[in-house]
């Protein structure tokens, strides 16, 4: 069995609420986990290693201070705030490189430096030892596995996307029982009260 | 001939976007089913009944297949003996009379033996990238006995009993767009005759109705035998497909704005279009009068038993009649007519007979408005991605121009925040309850976009104006999807809604029927407020009828009230 992108993104929605991101945010873990399944990567398993950690119980220490120098924090920080604060800043990156510290799941990073790489039109190479991974904004050249955590994450604008990644109409299924523990969490407990009125047929239908 | 010769500009947002009005909508030339029907007369689409395998008990399935200049497309129809008491049209349901999937080609034995394993089950089973959308139906208990009935019997079914129900089977969920398993829209959004939104549920409706009448022919024929009948055509032509929508379709408007501000101004630059022409020909005005006229008969054959549709019912009535009589006094030839037209009904008519106005002005205008369909998809993918470096003061901006009138609103008094919207643990469907009755509000899904505007706004005033909003993110990112709900209004001028989705008078309905008017249902009919039935094809011609000149206008009838 394999998911629809539909419902994958769906999944990844209510699952990064359910960790305690904000709705925005969370709809950012989607689009990114969509955009990874797509193209091959396993982003749903990725996102459910993010939300392992809990980190939104501490967002701050998880979140780049200083974005002038190196993307760094108390703690481990988390993909999906480096990578928006990557996306939200593109034009910073047309200005030279990135490095970032002890990030969890780089791979997630990549849906945010293709955001960039719109902006910037053109390529964004994102590195971390070995790990070396391109990104045109809509193709992406990149290896199948990803480390689970970068010592050093460079961004950086340019590079070319020499052999893009087959495009996939499904997503796997493997981490869905992992998303659907946190989407639980946004689930109303069912009362008497709801079954009732919550969606407000109550006539009879046998007619 | 038309002429135009000057611009007029859409309508305001702040006035089309009001809830009351947006649950006053009526189909139009731009309705998905229509745009659907045109198309398949046009490229003359053939249709073949494969396989029609149901007993004596009404069990069995049933493909019906069309064929296109390219592809083909399949509705695989199980049809099943439901006992009364199990016949709900609540997404709760699990057994349902009959069900459907909408299989993309021709399918074969295979294809049906496992669709016939997961089409039933409807949420409990699973679909694949092969099938494009998954529904059921139930019977209208009372007309399909009735019809079954006359029909053995050698007789026609009661008019009457027709049009107060005007359906022998309702749809009570149609889904696509990667359901359950199905295709995602990427898989068919770059086909032409797909492009359109909602093309695949709409055919498969299509195909619905007539599998529909083939099986209560069926049902008569085996109870009746010798003595049987058929199914006048003109009997069959008015009846429709019913369908049951509740309160899960409304968050769609809001959880899509591109989409939905594509619906919108698209039939608001088709408005303006026409009221751009600065004089009618005869057959133009003489084809609006006409299209009046049958919309009387289907307003007439419109029944509610719901309060709130009672008094728009009646309100619509009066309309019609003073729409007629204005007409008949006023010349449409001359000195913008459809403007004029519209401008009056904004001081004589109420909100449901402004918007019949507003879209029956299009008919005789199909050349200058239906092209503007190929509009109406969402395929602005980086709509959602924010602009970081767009200023404090340009995003305050965007939220005073939609949410505008929200900021005077106290947003902490319990009659504007007294509902919230969520997802119940039971059938992970949305609903909407009480906030300070039902222990809700931790589980609230973001569906209140102006109360979240006010919200952000405020918090935006704490920061420089000059500073970029990825600042203001960075330390805030609780108002992220406010501030890209306000940068996608920059393209987007009909995204929001421009009223208050939590109050204590929100009709859900109102969602509901701005949606659904786009599909193209006529006859909505509340049975609370978050719960609509419709009617969807009723007098749209049968694939054997199906021609370019039948293939437009059957929405308006052409009996007599």
């Amino acid at each position: 069995m394999t998911l629809s992108l539909n419902e994958m993104e769906a999944l990844a929605k209510r699952a990064a609420r359910g960790g305690g991101y904000s709705w925005g945010l969370a709809e950012e873990a989607a689009k990114a986990t969509r955009w990874l399944s797509a193209r091959g990567l396993d982003g749903g398993l990725a996102l459910a290693e993010v939300l392992e950690q809990e980190f939104a119980n501490s967002l701050p220490d998880h979140t780049p201070g200083d974005l002038e120098g190196l993307w760094q924090s108390s703690a481990a920080l988390c993909p999906l705030l480096a990578g928006v604060t990557l996306s939200d800043g593109a034009d910073r990156l047309a200005r030279g490189p990135i490095e970032m510290r002890h990030v969890v799941q780089p791979v997630l990073v990549l849906p945010f430096a293709a955001n960039a790489a719109r902006r910037l039109e053109g390529p964004v190479t994102v590195t971390s030892g070995a790990w070396t991974a391109i990104t045109d904004g809509t193709e992406l050249s990149a290896p199948d596995t990803s480390p689970n955590q970068a010592k050093t994450l460079q961004v950086e604008f340019g590079g070319t996307v020499s052999e893009p990644r087959a495009r996939q109409t499904r997503a796997s299924p493997a981490a869905q029982a992992l998303l659907n523990r946190f989407a639980h969490r946004t689930y109303a407990p069912a009362t008497e009260e709801s079954r009732r009125l919550g969606a407000g047929a109550g006539l009879s239908d046998n007619d | 001939m038309t002429q135009q010769s000057r611009h007029i500009a859409r309508r305001d947002p702040a006035q089309v976007m009001r809830l009351k009005r947006l649950g006053s909508l009526h189909q139009c030339r731009l309705s998905f089913m229509r745009i659907l029907t045109r198309r398949m007369a046009r490229e003359g689409w053939r249709f073949t009944r494969p396989l029609f395998d149901i007993d004596d008990a009404g069990v069995g399935r049933a493909i019906y297949s069309v064929h296109g200049p390219e592809r083909s497309y399949s509705l695989v129809a199980f049809a099943h003996d439901l006992p009364p008491d199990q016949r709900s049209d609540r997404v709760i349901a699990e057994a349902w009379d009959a069900t459907f999937t909408l299989f993309d080609g021709v399918p074969t034995e295979e294809d049906i033996e496992r669709l016939s394993q997961n089409v039933p089950l409807q949420e409990a089973g699973r679909i694949s990238e092969s099938e494009l959308s998954l529904s059921r139906a139930n019977r209208s208990v009372r007309l399909w006995s009735h019809v079954v009935e006359r029909l053995a019997a050698g007789r026609q079914p009661d008019l009457e009993q027709i049009e107060s129900v005007g359906y022998l089977m309702r749809t009570t969920a149609v889904y696509g767009s990667g359901k359950f398993g199905a295709a995602d829209r990427e898989t068919i959004a770059a086909r032409t005759e797909l492009q359109a939104p909602f093309q695949a549920e709409m055919l498969s409706v299509y195909l619905t109705r007539i599998f529909v009448r083939d099986l209560v022919e069926h049902m008569a024929r085996i109870k009746g035998g010798d003595r049987f009948v058929r199914l006048s055509p003109v009997i069959a032509r008015q009846l429709g497909i019913g369908n049951s929508t509740g309160l899960g379709m409304a968050p769609f408007i809001i959880n899509h704005p591109i989409l939905f501000n594509n619906w919108i101004m698209v039939r608001e630059e088709a408005i303006a279009r026409v009221r751009a022409i600065q004089t009618a020909t005869p057959k133009e005005v003489a084809l609006f009068g006409t299209l009046l006229q049958r919309s009387a008969v289907s307003v007439d054959r419109w029944r509610s038993a719901h309060p709130i549709q009672l008094d728009k019912l009646a309100r619509l009535r009066a309309d019609v009649l003073a729409l007629e009589a204005h007409i008949g006094a006023e010349s449409l030839l001359h000195d913008y007519p459809w403007n004029r037209l519209l401008l009056w009904s904004e001081t004589a008519l109420s909100e449901e007979g402004q918007e019949l106005v507003a879209s029956l002005i299009l008919e005789p205008y199909g050349d200058s408005v239906d092209g503007l369909a190929s509009c109406m998809a969402d395929s602005n993918t980086d709509a959602t991605v924010i602009d970081g470096a767009m200023r404090v003061k340009e995003v305050r901006a965007l939220i005073e121009d939609r949410f505008g009138w929200a900021f005077a609103l106290d947003w902490s008094a319990p009659e504007h925040c007294a509902r919230a919207w969520y997802v119940s643990e039971e059938k992970l469907e949305p609903r909407m309850g009480e906030r300070f009755e039902e222990p809700i509000a931790d589980y609230e899904q973001p569906l209140a976009p102006a109360r979240d505007a006010v919200a952000a706004y405020k918090t935006l005033a704490d920061f420089g104006e000059d500073q970029p909003i990825s600042a203001f993110l960075m330390r805030h990112p609780e108002h992220r999807h406010t501030i890209r709900r306000a940068q996608m209004s920059r393209i987007a001028p009909y995204s929001e809604v421009q009223d208050n989705t939590i109050s204590a008078t929100v009709l859900p309905i109102d969602m509901l029927r701005a949606k659904l008017s786009f599909f193209g249902a006529t006859h909505f009919d509340p049975r609370s407020d978050r719960w609509v039935r419709i009617c969807m094809y009723a007098g749209a011609p049968y694939p054997e009828d199906l021609t370019p000149e039948t293939a437009d206008l059957w929405v308006y009838p052409e009996g007599t009230s």
